[in-house]
């Protein structure tokens, strides 16, 4: 898949141009194409970095950029062969350091991954975290995220994509439906503690993505998985709005705002009155919004329509029941033991 | 009068790059007149004996931007006229600008790190990762595997995320507004920030806080304005600050335990019971967790499908939520409840 460039800012563009010298100085003659793969960027801002490298260098004794005090490369090789080889160089012997805040969001990254199961040998990470904290120009910034033990499902799920075998497992779907679901799986996706297997439904004919802990019975079955996952094209984003999808109006208190970013992605601006929030959200159904009503009590008041406000008020009703049933059952208890 | 010939218009990348070679060549430092008579792309605006306030104040962000990239650019004091800011002298030390020889990268470790990289692919760190893995490709080690189907990711979405980042690397002082859980109001709060932890996927600063001038805690999530950078600075007393603070997040963890019953095949049910120790035959978990109403938040969300028993406090915390949904959302009727 040709991915798509972006322009480099200014800093990233001298970032490339401190990066490359030192790989060019290791690589005597090397094709455009291959150090832009190497680098991810495209050929035609190696080139760019090239030719400005070519005509940079230092002031020098005569403080007037004389030929010596530049880097050259064989502008013939160069201009004719797409080849770049250096001639001359200067200042630059190698790579920079890591910043504080690059080495530690490295760090950080590490960490995090040092939880799943195909990275259990904590010494090889932990020396690497020296290493990076070693080649950083200031000491790594206190960034850290703690390894959470991972899901069981992660391996076997991991090696069926590798092997392209169909997996086979209990579902509750987000409508509260059990289900037998056979999956071509494609790719395992996690955000922060949350794992998600995304992949070929065979039941739905159509790619959909799972929880991890919504799933029970995991079978590898041992079948191949079938081709339609290779034609699918997996969004970026896990979630995605339908034109199914129903539109409610909500409140939301305004200081409240930010906490409600998880969930309010699909909802519309609002107009801001006293400290409230008017507007409204799409749900895929009411058994999901009467969940986050209750989650987010005195955060969010659904306001209409009507029958979405009496699936809220249902269903959060008969949460508080079960506190008022034992209420009564202890309070009855007690009365009976008194007149014992 | 005569209008000086407009001067040769050199790309912003050739300057900052002409500076760094500059600066790491020099020995003894440059001053900042030699730098702008002399340097690449300064030398074609500087004005000899004219005002060059503006070519000075461009040094200054070319400046920031070339250390932002981790690049130490040095000034030294003259030590004839210590004080005297036009006789500072700059340089970039070789030594800490080079990546230490005997620091090197499998192809293996290579691998791990790109993955380390790409977990941040959204949200604020997922420029600093970028960068870094351009220096680690400059020392041309081709990484051993594709990492296939595979997409691990740690959101950081919270805004507050990159201004604290910044803090912390600065060691200043912040100031932001807090909604403490379990509160309606937020409150100001002047903090003194000294790490950025991930603990059950939730991200916290650990930090002093200024008013209480006490260790605090706080939950990103929970910062509900703009978070501001004080110029003022602290010296942190101590070390390893993350490590203690997640050690502390899990005492505190390990400490609370509730207990909650789940309706037989609900949603609570598959998803909360692998989260917690099961008891009673299954019928009940075992949950830890570090904040009472974070998680009297997510029990309500199941509504009847769970059932606190203990702790009091929890069981509370969950019945006040659930009536207070129902009362905002009951219509043309009575609310039975009364309080």
């Amino acid at each position: 898949m040709a991915e798509a460039r972006t322009p480099l800012h200014a800093q990233d563009k001298l970032l490339l141009l401190l990066s490359l010298v030192p790989y060019l100085m290791d690589h005597d003659r090397v094709a455009v194409g291959d150090v832009a793969e190497h680098f991810g960027v495209s050929p035609q801002q190696i080139r760019d970095a090239v030719r400005l490298i070519a005509v940079s260098g230092v002031p020098g004794e005569t403080r007037q950029y004389q030929p010596g005090d530049l880097f050259d490369i064989a502008w013939d090789d160069f201009e004719q062969n797409d080849q770049i080889v250096l001639t001359h160089l200067v200042a630059i012997d190698d790579s920079p350091r890591f910043s504080a805040r690059e080495a530690s969001a490295l760090i950080a990254g590490l960490q995090y991954l040092s939880a799943l199961p195909e990275n259990q040998d904590r010494e090889a990470i932990g020396m690497l975290m020296t290493k990076l904290a070693r080649g950083s120009s200031a000491t790594p910034s206190e960034v850290a995220v703690a390894g959470a033990d991972a899901d069981a499902a992660l391996a076997p799920i991991r090696s069926a994509i590798e092997t392209g075998t169909q997996v086979e497992f209990d579902y509750l779907n987000a409508r509260g439906e059990h289900e037998r679901r056979r999956v071509d799986p494609l790719r395992v996706e996690s955000v922060d503690q949350d794992w998600y297997l995304r992949g070929w439904c065979h039941l739905r004919q159509a790619v959909r993505t799972f929880r991890f802990d919504r799933m029970a019975s995991l079978e590898v079955t041992g079948e191949p998985a079938s081709d339609h996952g290779a034609h699918a094209s997996l969004p970026e984003n896990l979630f995605e709005g339908s034109p199914e999808d129903l539109l409610v109006d909500i409140d939301v208190a305004a200081s409240a705002r930010v906490l409600l970013a998880d969930y309010l992605r699909e909802a519309a601006p609002g107009v801001e009155e006293n400290g409230v929030i008017h507007t409204s959200m799409r749900v895929t159904h009411y058994h999901g919004l009467k969940r986050l009503a209750a989650r987010l009590s005195g955060v969010l008041t659904v306001t209409g329509p009507a029958e979405a406000r009496r699936a809220v008020a249902e269903w959060a009703a008969a949460g508080a029941a079960r506190y008022e049933n034992k209420h009564e059952h202890e309070h009855k208890n007690e009365h009976d033991t008194g007149n014992a | 009068m005569a209008t000086p010939s407009k001067p040769e218009r050199i790309p912003v990348e050739e300057r900052l790059f002409s500076l760094v070679l500059a600066l790491l060549a020099t020995e003894g430092g440059l001053t900042k007149n030699e730098i702008l008579s002399t340097v690449q792309g300064y030398r074609q605006r500087f004005q000899l004996g004219g005002d060059n306030s503006s070519l000075e104040r461009q040094f200054e962000r070319d400046k920031d931007d070339i250390r932002d990239l981790g690049v130490p650019l040095e000034t030294v004091e003259s030590p004839l006229e210590p004080g005297n800011n036009q006789s500072l002298r700059y340089l970039i030390p070789k030594g800490s600008y080079d990546l230490p020889q005997d620091i090197v990268f499998s192809a293996k470790e290579i691998t791990l790190l790109t993955l380390a990289a790409t977990v941040w692919r959204e949200g604020s760190l997922s420029g600093e990762t970028r960068r870094a893995l351009m220096k680690l490709r400059s020392l041309g080690v081709e990484s051993n595997e594709a990492i296939i189907g595979y997409a691990p990711k740690l959101s950081a979405r919270e805004s507050a995320f990159e201004p604290l980042n910044i803090a912390l690397e600065r060691k200043a002082i912040v100031t932001f507004s807090y909604l403490k859980p379990g509160e309606r109001a937020s409150r100001q709060r002047r903090v003194a920030p000294l790490a950025l932890v991930q603990h059950q996927g939730r991200w916290h600063l650990h930090g002093i806080d200024q008013g209480a001038d006490a260790p605090r805690t706080f939950l990103l999530s929970r910062i509900v304005d703009a978070v501001r950078i004080t110029p003022r600075t602290f010296e942190p007393q101590g070390t390893d600050f993350a490590a203690r603070a997640l050690d502390e997040l899990d005492a505190i963890w390990n400490a609370n335990v509730a207990v909650v019953e789940l309706a037989p095949g609900s949603d609570a049910s598959v998803r909360l019971a692998r989260r917690g120790e099961a008891i009673d035959d299954g019928s009940s978990v075992l949950l830890h967790y570090t904040d009472l109403n974070i998680l009297a938040d997510e029990l309500a969300g199941y509504g009847p499908e769970v059932l606190v028993r203990s702790p009091d406090a929890l069981r509370d915390a969950v019945r006040q939520r659930l009536l207070a949904v129902v009362a905002a959302h009951e219509d043309r009727q009575e609310a039975r409840e009364d309080g």
